[in-house]
């Protein structure tokens, strides 16, 4: 063996001899290490792409007022009644806003300029110069009567040409920055101050500006509450009824019954599983129509035919229930079924010469084995119950009346698909962060609970 | 408690494992069922043990019929393989488990949870979780657990499969003592000969679900009933040569041999053909009737050698004998046997 092993090693010396320096110049690749990040890339850059920008991005747009109104780039500045009752209402500055909104009429180089450019007489140009420059008008009638006594009498057609380019009033008038804004106000009222400025820009902005106001919206709101204990009630009792306790039911009798059944059983409460939604809730939708499976059955009993999803809160609450819980427990089932695979047939036959009859056995046995599949599974369903969305939206759509609106598609209605038809992303994205830092938080929580450290510990073997 | 198998039957299925056999066990003895794996000596415990139910005849403990009593309710303590300890509890929540289970009193099941951790020499560790102990010391976790609500019955089934060779021994007589001490009943299954004679009053020797015979190791040793009784026991094994008889005398073919008939053993008929075991100890430089051979394999134990002796018609032989070298491989000998050792068997394997 070793006299083998050496002749190789000599044999291959050449070889290695010329292979040294083409390792060398891989410089860092050639470490495990470095490696591993090359070939982590790709991973990472999708990590990147679909998991951590969309978290940041909404965290970014939570601290805006983004909505169809700003729309999403940048806006311009628009003076307009709204905008100049809330620089009187908001800042306080009901003089200037008056002063603004009047139509204003100042007879200045530009505008005398602007005249020559479009080729009125020259004599009546001079006179303006000569009789009126600097004055400023409040009306267009006073102006235009200043202009029809002008030596060089224009005409009428004329007179309204030229009292246009003289116009400096703001009213309605837009534009597209700051420095244009500020320009025309100051030609208006040369000693505006920056105070003033500053509100005017504000009120007059229409893009969309970075804002804390979402969060003290969404603070004082009363819609917030409701929406939370909705949202509480429904993860909590679909979790507790269905994700964990119909799930280990399933998984405890299926353990006790023989290995085919017990196949076929567990695959039949797969199927909302891996039905799709719309078809598995339109199922459901079929049995609580008002002419539907539960109705026409009913009514050989004398029962009015309704809508039994829709028709009270309750009812809607159940059948929401319902409908999550079956989808949800097939997980909790498969994950609960497995681990009580994994428990040693040795230990039921232990217990059972110990004593320990089937109940004893699933309290004694089989739960204390379920604790790391309990918590998975209650962490994981708080997280996907906190964000389920898609089947309330097919069955309720948080109906009747709001009373199964929940937390995700409240940020839905409100982010993108509402009646007002102004989406308010920014409103909604905070909305959404509110959910991300809630699952985050109740996550820690999970596993401090379930002593996640006891769990992992190192066994202390001695022989 | 004395334990009765009357007239049991057990299969699985169409596989019929064990049929009609019949085992009485007395009280306070220790019995082994050994044989070879898929023998059904761990089939019939938990037949005892309730886990599985039997297809046909009884069981009995003491006089009370077992034969439809749930296992929960047969009050047997069992030493499974692999212990199945319950890892999640720790060693004194295991041992109290059956008691527990059976809601005696918090202070009885601490007493006795105390006095039977005392026995078996683990007062120490009550506080650990079996994935915290030595192979041993869960062993020991094990014997406790099925000791501690004196059960009728102890069932052991290959306890020491799991042991390393020291361990193993040191656990063969702890066994052994924890049973004395408590006087129980006890079956031991297992497929080792050796644990089987150095532990137990009597072994049941089982082939293909039946017990071939019941005797205590030292009367099953001198007196196996058939061959596989007498190549089961003893390390190294017994050696097997064919022979004819005539004239009195055992001719083994081809090889040159002739062996007297062993005494208190019938004489066959001439020309009958019979199998003839010698053990390795009976083979050696001492002997009344010599047998030639040339040595063809030597493996030195310290103590002791052994050789393998090939004959001239190609059979070989065993010996085992004190160290020496004045023999070495290869070397043509004549050595003897003793004949009053040998051991004769039908064709059929059946004891002559």
């Amino acid at each position: 063996m070793n006299a083998s092993r050496d002749i190789a090693q000599d044999g291959s010396a050449p070889f290695k001899a010329r292979a040294v320096p083409a390792r060398r110049s891989l410089g860092w690749l050639n470490s495990s290490k470095g490696l591993g990040i090359v070939l982590l890339m790709p991973a990472l850059m999708l990590v990147v792409l679909f998991f951590l920008a969309p978290v940041v991005l909404t965290a970014v747009f939570a601290f805006t007022n983004m909505s169809t109104a700003t729309g999403i780039t940048g806006g311009a500045y628009q003076v307009s009644p709204g905008t100049l009752r809330v620089l009187s209402d908001r800042y306080g500055m009901g003089e200037l806003a008056e002063r603004l909104g009047q139509p204003t009429y100042i007879v200045d180089e530009e505008g005398l300029a602007a005249l020559e450019e479009m080729g009125i007489e020259p004599g009546i140009i001079a006179g303006l110069r000569d009789d009126h420059l600097g004055e400023t008008y409040s009306s267009r009638r006073e102006f235009e009567r200043e202009i029809r006594d002008l030596p060089d009498r224009p005409s009428t057609r004329t007179v309204k040409q030229i009292s246009a380019e003289f116009s400096r009033s703001l009213a309605n008038a837009r534009f597209r920055n700051a420095g244009a804004l500020v320009a025309a106000a100051e030609a208006i009222d040369p000693d505006l101050g920056d105070a003033e400025k500053d509100a005017l820009l504000d009120a007059t902005y229409t893009g969309w500006t970075w804002t804390t106001d979402n969060f003290r919206r969404l603070a004082s709101s009363p819609q917030t509450t409701r929406v939370l204990l909705n949202t509480v009630f429904f993860v909590a009792l679909t979790l507790t009824l269905f994700n964990t306790g119909f799930a280990m039911l399933l998984a405890i009798t299926t353990h006790y019954i023989p290995e085919r059944p017990a196949g076929i059983f567990r695959i039949i409460w797969f199927l909302p599983r891996i039905s799709p939604a719309v078809i598995y809730v339109l199922l459901w939708k079929w049995l609580a129509w008002d002419t539907g499976f539960i109705s026409a059955f009913l009514d050989n009993f004398g029962v009015r035919p309704r809508n039994w999803m829709l028709g009270s809160a309750t009812n809607a609450w159940v059948f929401v229930i319902l409908i999550n819980g079956f989808v949800g427990a097939s997980m909790g089932m498969v994950i609960f079924a497995s681990a009580i695979k994994a428990i040693p047939q040795s230990l039921f036959h232990a217990a059972s010469v110990d004593g320990a009859y089937r109940w004893q056995q699933v309290r004694h046995i089989i739960l204390p084995h379920l604790k790391w599949p309990i918590l998975f599974v209650t962490c994981y369903q708080t997280l996907s119950l906190l964000t389920a969305i898609d089947h309330i939206l097919l069955s309720t759509d948080g109906g009747p009346g709001g009373a199964t609106e929940v937390w995700s598609l409240w940020v839905y209605h409100t982010a993108l698909n509402n009646y007002a038809g102004n989406l308010q992303y920014g409103y909604g994205a905070a909305m959404a962060l509110v959910l991300v830092i809630i699952g985050v938080v109740l996550s820690l929580i999970y596993l401090r609970l379930f002593n996640y450290n006891a769990l992992i510990i190192k066994p202390r073997i001695e022989h | 408690m004395r334990i009765l198998l009357d007239k049991f039957s057990k299969s699985f299925g169409d596989v019929r494992v064990i049929e009609d056999m019949t085992l009485e066990i007395n009280d306070g003895e220790m019995l082994a069922l050994l044989g070879p794996s898929g023998c059904g000596k761990s089939t019939t415990l938990f037949a005892i043990c309730g886990i599985h139910k039997v297809t046909g005849g009884r069981i009995l403990f003491g006089d009370r019929d077992m034969t439809g009593v749930p296992s929960q309710e047969r009050n047997v303590g069992v030493v499974f393989q692999s212990y199945a300890l319950y890892p999640h509890m720790t060693v004194a929540e295991n041992i109290a488990f059956p008691l527990r289970i059976r809601k005696l009193p918090e202070a009885e099941v601490k007493r006795q949870m105390e006095e039977m951790a005392n026995l078996v020499h683990i007062e120490a560790l009550l506080d650990r979780r079996p994935a915290e102990l030595s192979g041993g010391q869960q062993q020991r976790v094990a014997l406790a657990r099925a000791l501690v609500r004196r059960p009728n019955v102890l069932l052991l089934d290959e306890p020491l499969a799991n042991l390393d060779a020291k361990l193993r021994l040191e656990m063969r007589s702890e066994i052994r003592r924890i049973q004395l001490e408590t006087g129980i009943t006890a079956i031991l299954v297992t497929h080792d000969q050796v644990e089987a004679m150095s532990m137990c009053d009597r072994i049941a020797i089982m082939n293909a679900g039946e017990i071939i015979q019941i005797a205590t190791p030292q009367e099953m040793y001198r007196n196996p009933r058939t061959a596989f009784v007498a190549g089961f026991l003893g390390n190294p094994p017994i050696a097997f040569i064919d022979a004819v008889a005539s004239n009195g005398t055992l001719t083994v073919k081809d090889a040159d041999i002739r062996l007297p008939v062993p005494p208190n053993t019938e004489t066959p008929p001439d020309g009958t053909p019979v199998i003839v075991g010698i053990r390795p100890e009976n083979l050696g430089r001492d002997g009344d009737a010599p047998i030639r051979g040339r040595i063809s394999f030597v493996e030195t134990q310290g103590r002791e050698n052994l050789y393998d002796l090939t004959l001239a018609n190609g059979s070989v032989l065993r010996s085992i004998q004190r160290e020496s070298d004045d023999v070495s491989l290869n070397d043509e000998v004549e050595w003897r046997v003793r004949s009053d050792q040998l051991f004769l068997f039908a064709q059929n394997g059946e004891r002559l």
